[in-house]
């Protein structure tokens, strides 16, 4: 129909993620990665799908930073050849849930002018599984300032208001302009959402449960140093789906991370943190991993329904982006000689 | 001072006795200022201990939460918020006097900061992230205190080691050199006096001899 795109080729798409699921890691391997060496390890994902990157990257990087840099391009390339395999609505909404490594990049872009970093420094950290292509990346990396940066982005759409700006320059805090790139993207996020078939309203309370977390983690973060009240509620992404405005407005004036604990335990994640919010009161550690663990446990519990929909294929790019941390999470805890329990404890399986 | 040097006058024998006077004064203040230096180096040496214990634990629990981010969050993003952060720790270093020695005061020219400040966004700045952060400022505080105990620590040790040269050196050569050279000198005008009385009692003899 005229002034309508089409739908999308859901089919195609979720047939291809089907294929490439079967390749993932298996919970239970995890555990036999646990008691290899790094070399192991490196032999061991390079039969699993790895293998590519792996031998791409062999002369630029060693250890476990061969092991990291090579699961990081591989998770870029299988993001973004699903995004580009798609085409109509279902390309926009995956082109606007990739947008995270956008964001993600411009970050380290902007980090990297701010310290003074060579073009090639920049380049080594940059994940290009987002909208933004290699090229494009190359160009902003090539540029001279943060302030150019920004003023390239405007090419793509992403316009930093004036004001946010103006503060940046005053008070010379990129923080500013983090915070900033992270709201606008859950506000556009959102709001590309349509969520009137059941599928979209699913993947809307998933984004929305992921804004909850995200506002859950900033306020418990800011609480553990002395922060409070209105100084919270400027980084506070509205759109949650859990926590209405009340309940964060009373969170976020709670005084101590302990008198929160009455108003967290309302929520639908609460069982997964109380153990570790009752036990260690001086680090997040523990409460993050519950976090990250209920996301996960939440996107399992609705990625079997609706298989024509975006959902499988969101569920897909979650599975790989864990994957590919769970990965790292083993390699960098082995060389570290953290313990294996702490190990097996930092997975999110 | 060998005894050949000295000339045996009543002048040198004040002289003498005046310098045993305030080397014995001075010997006095030396052991006095070594005794308070040994006091105070205990003292240090109770901080240092207690700073060791400090800096094992703090680097300990740095290490471990640094290795846990780069695990969970992985090198890249730690790398990149640590390019970030937009204070810089400066150390300014003067100077402070224990008895008279110099020792350095080390000031640690920052504040912990708060993730507000830091320079990274505070919504995607992993926890992780920032607890490694927050223990390596510690740690950084932690050993700028235990540099400066340290420090301290090493020129009291040197400080008392140089005293007590000193002392020893007065109490088993100084001192009894310039006793030994009075005695000396009081023997030998003793002995001048002596021959002088008895050149007069001679004298005295054979003028009365003549007379007789």
């Amino acid at each position: 129909m005229f002034g309508h795109k089409a739908k999308g080729n859901y089919a195609y798409a979720v047939a291809r993620v089907k294929a490439k699921k079967a390749y993932l890691i298996g919970n239970d391997t995890y555990q036999k990665m646990l008691l290899m060496s790094l070399p192991e390890i490196s032999r061991y994902i390079s039969e699993c799908g790895y293998m590519k990157e792996i031998t791409e990257l062999t002369s630029k990087f060693d250890g476990v930073d061969l092991i990291e840099h090579a699961t990081y391009m591989n998770m870029a390339r299988v993001l973004r050849s699903i995004l580009n395999s798609t085409n109509g609505e279902l390309h926009d909404t995956l082109a606007k849930y990739l947008e995270k490594w956008d964001i993600w990049n411009l970050k380290v872009i902007l980090r990297g002018k701010s310290f003074g970093l060579d073009a090639d420094g920049i380049r080594e950290d940059l994940i290009p599984a987002g909208n933004l292509d290699s090229t494009f990346l190359n160009k902003l990396v090539s540029l001279e300032t943060g302030e150019e940066v920004l003023d390239h982005c405007k090419n793509i759409g992403k316009v930093i208001p004036v004001e946010v700006i103006e503060t940046y320059n005053k008070e010379n805090n990129l923080a500013i302009i983090e915070d900033f790139l992270d709201k606008y993207r859950y506000e556009q996020l959102l709001s590309s959402i349509n969520p009137l078939s059941k599928p979209t309203q699913l993947y809307q309370d998933f984004i929305r449960r992921e804004i909850d977390i995200t506002n859950i983690e900033t306020i418990l973060k800011l609480k553990m140093e002395g922060v409070y009240g209105n100084n919270i509620m400027k980084y506070i992404i509205p759109g949650g789906k859990d926590i209405s405005k009340k309940l964060v407005v009373r969170l976020a004036n709670a005084e101590t991370l302990s008198a929160t604990v009455d108003d967290l335990a309302q929520l639908s994640f609460y069982e997964d943190i109380k153990e570790a919010l009752d036990t260690n009161t001086k680090s997040l550690k523990d409460v993050m991993i519950g976090m990250k663990k209920y996301k996960m446990k939440k996107t399992q519990s609705f990625s079997y329904l609706h298989p024509l929909s975006i959902i499988p294929i969101i569920d897909y790019m979650i599975r790989k982006e864990n994957e590919v941390n769970n990965i790292r999470i083993i390699a960098r805890g082995i060389e570290s000689g953290l313990d294996k329990d702490i190990i097996g404890g930092l997975l999110v399986i | 001072m060998p005894t050949s040097n000295i000339t045996p006058t009543r002048s040198v024998l004040i002289e003498l006795k005046k310098k045993v006077k305030v080397t014995k004064s001075g010997y006095k203040i030396i052991k006095m200022k070594r005794d308070g230096l040994i006091i105070e180096f205990f003292d240090v040496m109770k901080k240092v201990k207690a700073m060791h214990g400090s800096v094992t634990s703090d680097y300990e629990a740095a290490m471990t939460k640094i290795a846990i981010a780069r695990a969970v969050e992985g090198e890249i993003a730690v790398k990149s918020a640590a390019y970030a952060l937009k204070t810089e720790p400066h150390v300014k270093v003067s100077s402070k006097n224990i008895m008279g020695m110099t020792v350095p005061k080390i000031e640690a020219n920052f504040k912990q900061v708060n993730l507000e400040s830091k320079g990274y966004g505070v919504i995607s700045t992993s926890a992780y992230i920032e607890e490694a952060s927050n223990a390596f400022e510690k740690l950084l505080d932690t050993l700028i205190r235990a540099a400066e105990v340290e420090i301290t620590m090493r020129k009291l040790l040197n400080e008392i080691e140089k005293t007590k040269r000193r002392v020893n050196a007065m109490e088993f050569k100084v001192i009894p050199e310039l006793e030994e050279s009075i005695a000396f000198v009081r023997f030998r005008l003793e002995e001048m006096d002596r021959e002088s009385t008895i050149r007069l009692k001679f004298l005295k003899g054979k003028d009365k001899g003549e007379a007789a």
